[in-house]
């Protein structure tokens, strides 16, 4: 069913504003849809959930109404700072252009998977809740919304209730920037989101606690946003080498801290927890090529991921600043990060234009490196050890961020037999998020990870399906690859647990470079096994 | 009383509406234009890159010169331009009349060209433009300028009156319209309407619109019949709210595609791009979150780690 709302609605007296439920969501073939648990009395108790019935902030209503108006004039001040040169010039012009110019085609909403697959609830429309900044930016700082108010638009209500929701709102959306890729005019409501979750972050200290408290927060105080810190790390890599001689029959000594080396190569680190065969298989290839490289062991050397592209320009500076410095600490030619997708656009895209002077070291995303490996015949491959279907997923990031389109598929072509790789259906810059973007693989706190599974990976799990639907029977093993940290944890959390595909289908998911080393001639044992817990 | 109203309004008002204007649109772009650089936040495929596609899936690709390719550019903002590419690829519903008002008002700019330089001919070469002429070429310009400026008016009418019906009927873009986009498109029926009955019913072949036009140019205004004095009016307000509306959004789609989406210039050390960048790490940013420190410089609250234990522990 679809939910009416309008934007004057988000101001109201509701208890749940869009009160969604798994019969209003798109089918997933062959998925038995459970009910979304009801919401616990203590939390409900405590926190809002008056946008959709989900929680991703654990927001407090204001007790007493000053307490509300402190609110929204906190709201209004940092408003009035996304349009302001001093405080905003790293997204002021984007920002002004994409708040005065949208026609109102509403061409974008098809184009988000979150909106196609709630069953179209107005809510998750990509420029719903960038209307609503616009209403409100009108109403209280331009001339024409004071003088005509609701005749040019400016008609929406400004209270505890839509401050909150929009701040909700602004985590129902994974700024893949989809949307922007088909708007004609070349507005970017993913980019007002963003620009929405700063304002809360930067003025109110409103986020995530996934991506704040416990992501750019603790990845400033301990060196990762896992909690790693360097004698952990270093712990953890020496159990990577004993996986490593377990699996391939020989020790590889991966190199630390290695001064002047060519390459420093950062991971997310979330790798090092939960998938260590992706390290594993970066160091067996980069040393059986023979390439000059190092990890650092430095605080925020051995970390990729910047949770503040998503939501803070400071933090994602602070981040980006730190990681660098660590860099040219140990004297390395050129950084490389490791498979995923946000850490990649961080820190080789958006930071070119905060890493200035000296800080300025050549920065890549390790996916042309991989073609270069197999290109260049540094590594034999047998392509007929990859003998399973296998399909690729685009993290949005590397892919319609940044460009990077055919290294990966130049690498899955070289290392497989003809017909095993498949395309899924909109494969390439126009892909789907996986449904963790943004910080959302994350986030798991309150009932957001049941909105996350069930919403916003929707589209990614009927996108594989597709692409297997020849060869679904379990006894065929088959292989989802995710070369991006975040996405693979989407792929863990919703796909195979919350969908089952695992079970279900026998597919599993990993990275490229784990296709990689299981098809290089020098490992017999093979690298990828369905019987064991990825 | 008619006379001197239609003289007012095609003389002095259409002077001020031309001023306003190109004075108010000039400051547009330019308060675009130098707003400071911002972060790169690009979106692929990027035009000038061409087949080759992005820089970032070479090795090493700083090493690499860079590859801009201003056929490609040209040819995707052909598309996008005289074909609303994307609009014809995403919404196909809103193509179907969004694509004839565009192309009515690109063959009304050409008619308004084509009725220039007929005028200017007129006033150097001493001859008449018109259907009757002996010389071919006056001929030519005389069918050229009837057909764009009939089937313009024609086309933008029809697109007008399409979005307008989709306004009205489709309930999601109902939502998405104040009464200030209702205006907008009543404005445009208004002027499209009443510029086909001016055509129809006091001007067919355009002769009274070059004569107006040599009036204009020779700064001695002429007074117009009812529905041309009409249509000059509507014309008139239309370029003045024009530059205040968001139908400069013609404009601002070049900063969208070439400043934001295609804006892949990387920063080169010593180069304009990091002065620039340098310059904006003195401003002083004013959040006011805990975690940031109002007042002081982006390069001191970018370099600053509010996570970090303190000295005494805590």
């Amino acid at each position: 069913m679809k939910h009416k709302v309008s934007h004057k609605d988000i101001a109201k007296q509701a208890e749940i504003l869009c009160p969604l439920a798994v019969t209003d969501l798109d089918k997933v073939p062959g998925y038995e849809e459970k009910p979304f648990k009801p919401v616990k009395p203590d939390w409900k108790e405590k926190y809002d959930f008056s946008l959709d019935g989900f929680s991703a902030l654990a927001l407090t209503p204001p007790a007493t109404k000053e307490a509300e108006e402190e609110l929204v004039n906190k709201f209004l001040r940092g408003l009035e700072k996304l349009f302001s040169q001093e405080s905003n010039w790293t997204f002021m012009q984007p920002t002004s252009l994409s708040t005065d110019y949208c026609v109102r085609c509403n061409t974008c909403n098809e184009a988000c998977p979150i909106y196609v697959e709630s069953g179209r609830q107005d809510i998750y429309r990509p420029n719903y809740r960038s209307e609503l900044l616009r209403k409100i930016y009108q109403r209280y700082f331009t001339t024409e919304g004071r003088l005509l108010g609701g005749f040019v638009g400016a008609d929406v209500e400004l209270n505890w209730r839509t401050i909150y929701r929009l701040a909700e709102l602004t985590y129902r959306c994974t700024i893949c920037r989809r949307c922007a890729a088909t708007c004609p005019v070349g507005v970017d409501n993913a980019l007002m989101n963003r620009e929405l979750r700063k304002l809360f972050s930067q003025e109110l200290g409103i986020a995530a606690e996934g991506v704040h408290k416990s992501g750019s927060m603790r990845h400033l105080q301990t060196g990762s946003s896992t909690g790693m810190t360097p004698a952990a790390f270093l712990d953890t890599i020496e159990f990577i080498e004993d996986d490593i001689e377990e699996r391939i029959g020989r020790r590889i000594k991966i190199p630390i801290d290695k001064k002047g080396a060519d390459i420093l190569l950062i991971h997310n680190a979330g790798e090092y927890v939960s998938w260590p065969e992706n390290p594993a298989a970066f160091a067996i290839l980069l040393d059986a090529a023979g390439i000059d490289w190092t990890l650092s062991s430095e605080s925020m050397g051995y970390e990729g991921v910047n949770y503040g592209t998503w939501y803070d320009d400071f933090q994602f500076a602070r981040v980006a600043v730190a990681q660098v410095q660590a860099a040219k600490k140990l004297g390395v030619r050129r950084i490389v990060v490791g498979e995923c997708g946000h850490a990649t656009k961080a820190i080789v895209e958006i930071a070119d234009r905060v890493c200035v002077g000296d800080l300025a070291i050549p920065r890549e995303g390790c996916l042309p490196l991989l073609e270069q490996i197999v290109t260049s015949g540094a590594i034999k491959f047998d392509p007929s050890k990859n003998n399973f279907p296998i399909t690729l997923h685009d993290p949005c990031n590397m892919v319609r961020l940044m460009g990077i389109v055919s290294p990966q598929r130049n690498v899955l072509k070289a290392i497989t037999p003809p017909g095993c790789f498949r395309e899924m259906p909109n494969a390439g810059v126009m892909n789907y998020c996986c449904g963790g973007g943004s910080g959302f693989a994350v986030m798991n706190s309150l009932n957001f990870p049941e909105w996350r599974n069930n919403v916003a990976s929707r589209m990614k799990a009927n996108q594989v399906l597709e692409a297997f639907k020849d060869c679904l029977d379990p006894s065929i093993p088959k292989y989802y690859c995710a070369p991006c940290s975040n996405c693979k944890g989407a792929a863990r959390d919703s796909l195979m647990e919350h969908y089952g595909f695992r079970d279900k289908y026998n597919i599993i998911y990993g990275g490229l470079v784990e296709l990689m080393v299981n098809a290089m001639v020098d490992v017999e044992k093979p690298f990828i096994s369905w019987e064991d817990e990825f | 009383m008619g006379d001197t109203l239609s003289w007012l309004i095609a003389g002095p008002f259409m002077y001020l509406a031309v001023i306003v204007f190109v004075a108010a649109t000039l400051k547009k772009v330019i308060t675009i234009a130098s707003m400071p650089r911002h972060l790169r936040w690009d979106l692929y495929p990027i035009a000038h890159e061409g087949p080759a596609g992005s820089a970032f899936q070479k090795v090493e690709f700083w090493k690499q010169p860079r590859h801009i390719s201003l056929a490609h550019e040209l040819a995707e903002m052909a598309e996008e331009i005289l074909l609303l590419k994307r609009t014809f690829l995403y919404n196909r519903k809103m193509w179907n009349f969004s694509y004839p008002m565009h192309a009515g008002f690109y063959l009304i700019i050409g008619w308004i060209g084509l009725v220039k330089f007929g005028a200017i001919m007129e006033l150097i070469g001493g001859l008449k433009i018109s259907g009757a002429s002996t010389v071919f070429w006056a001929q030519a310009l005389n069918v050229v300028t009837v057909i764009a400026g009939a089937v313009g008016l024609v086309l933008g009418l029809y697109g007008c009156l399409g979005l307008l019906w989709m306004r009205y009927t489709d309930e999601d873009l109902k939502d998405y319209s104040s009464p200030i986009t209702f205006l907008n498109l009543y404005l445009l029926i208004a002027l499209f309407g009443i510029g086909l009955a001016a055509w129809l019913i006091e001007d067919p072949s355009f002769v009274l619109a070059r004569g107006y036009a040599v009036s204009l140019y020779t700064f001695k205004p002429i007074t117009l019949p009812p529905m041309m004095t009409l249509e000059v009016l509507l014309f008139g307000i239309f370029l003045i709210y024009l530059p205040f509306s968001r139908m400069l959004h013609f404009a601002a789609k070049y900063f969208f595609y070439h400043n934001i989406m295609w804006d892949d210039e990387p920063l080169v050390a010593g180069g304009s791009l990091e002065k620039m960048i340098g310059g904006y790490l003195h401003y002083k940013a004013q959040w006011a979150a805990p975690h940031l420190k109002s007042g002081d410089s982006w390069l001191e609250q970018a370099t600053a780690n509010p996570a970090k234990p303190k000295e005494d522990g805590k």
